[in-house]
């Protein structure tokens, strides 16, 4: 992810009150858990496990916290037992930004074989949790979604993900 | 040394404005009991009452939040006892009813070799014990709801022999969720982000 897009999420971000941002870091999408852990206006926390981060984001956020997650594919895998309950079961409005490994772009050097798993995987997950989603591809965009998604995220109090991708991430 | 004599200690020490979190095993209806009004969020399993608790302290800072978990869902994710000991909320007290059980399905891993304390020390939860006696859980209790956290406390209980009523609309689902979130709208310290 480069600057120009980091600078877009973290203005958008502090735009909504969003201040608090938990993540497990991973590749693409560490410059901009770095720029939010650099910024005094944002709680940044690390978490051990994604399940254990999508339980503490419903904790705070069902306790009147603004708070994205910040994720890849993987950790949607690994949080999916937590997304079903804090999503469907608690309604917590948690704005979930991931990094759509295995969509068309990724040339991280990930094999193919786990990219193509990833990008057959992440949008039926996301529609089997019930987790309304968009695919964020186009810097002129992508200030709008982040406002769209926050807002749908507090209006149905339930988790919303940005599926980042295309030219707002690789 | 038995859960709902432990718990009947608890209630007492919990103020009107502190938040708990229950696990799902015989925790939540015991609490309810106990506690039946004000901010408690019931039945969280699977790994998912520690964090989620942890996370209320972020919104809460200037109180209480206690974590009654089970020995079973703590065990199913217990990367969250190192995410504790990172973030290190000085409002948060756990505790973890230990009965070496499955409910009646047989003993967890705790029956052999794994120590909860240990586990919690080792993650980074300086102030973690073990306790075997209501006398020690009473006194643990008192300290930690008196002192900065975080606390991590094991009781060691025996499996339960019963179960005791519990209104399922006060402690389970998305019922349980509009009390706990009208309790949490009421609550002096809550703050609407607009």
């Amino acid at each position: 992810m480069d600057q120009q897009s980091v600078q877009v999420i973290v203005e958008t971000l502090k735009e909504q009150g969003i201040d608090l941002v938990v993540t497990l870091p991973e590749e693409p999408t560490y410059a901009l858990t770095e720029a939010v852990r650099q910024d005094s206006f944002f709680t940044a926390v690390t978490v051990a496990g994604e399940g254990n981060g999508i339980a503490f984001c419903a904790g705070a956020a069902l306790g009147g916290r603004r708070v994205a997650f910040v994720t890849g594919v993987a950790g949607l895998l690994v949080s999916s037992w937590a997304l079903s309950q804090m999503g469907m079961v608690y309604g917590a409005p948690i704005l979930i930004l991931a990094s759509y490994r295995g969509d068309f772009g990724d040339h991280s050097g990930i094999p193919g074989s786990q990219l193509l798993m990833f990008k057959q995987v992440a949008e039926p997950l996301l529609g089997a949790l019930r987790v309304p989603y968009r695919v964020v591809n186009q810097k002129a965009t992508l200030k709008r979604m982040l406002q769209e998604g926050s807002f749908a995220c507090q209006d149905y109090s339930h988790p919303i993900a940005l599926l980042l991708s295309g030219e707002v991430l690789w | 040394m038995k859960r709902f004599d432990c718990l009947k200690l608890l209630a007492p020490m919990v103020d009107e404005h502190m938040l708990a979190v229950t696990s799902l095993s015989t925790n939540a209806p015991f609490w309810y009991n106990v506690r039946p009004e004000g901010p408690n969020f019931f039945a969280l399993n699977m790994g998912l009452c520690l964090p989620f608790a942890l996370g209320l302290t972020m919104a809460f800072p200037r109180r209480k939040v206690i974590s009654i978990d089970s020995d079973g869902s703590l065990m199913n994710d217990s990367s969250s006892l190192i995410t504790v000991a990172d973030v290190n909320p000085g409002n948060l007290v756990a505790f973890v009813f230990d009965n070496s059980s499955y409910a009646f399905m047989g003993s967890t891993f705790t029956a052999r070799r794994t120590d909860l304390a240990k586990m919690a020390q080792g993650a980074g939860i300086a102030k973690s014990g073990t306790v075997r006696t209501l006398e020690e859980f009473s006194a643990a209790a008192k300290q930690a709801m008196e002192s900065t956290g975080p606390h991590f406390i094991v009781a060691k209980v025996e499996p339960d022999a019963g179960r005791v009523a519990a209104d399922r609309s006060r402690t389970s689902g998305r019922p349980m969720r509009e009390w706990f979130m009208d309790a949490v709208h009421r609550h002096p310290d809550y703050q609407v982000r607009r």
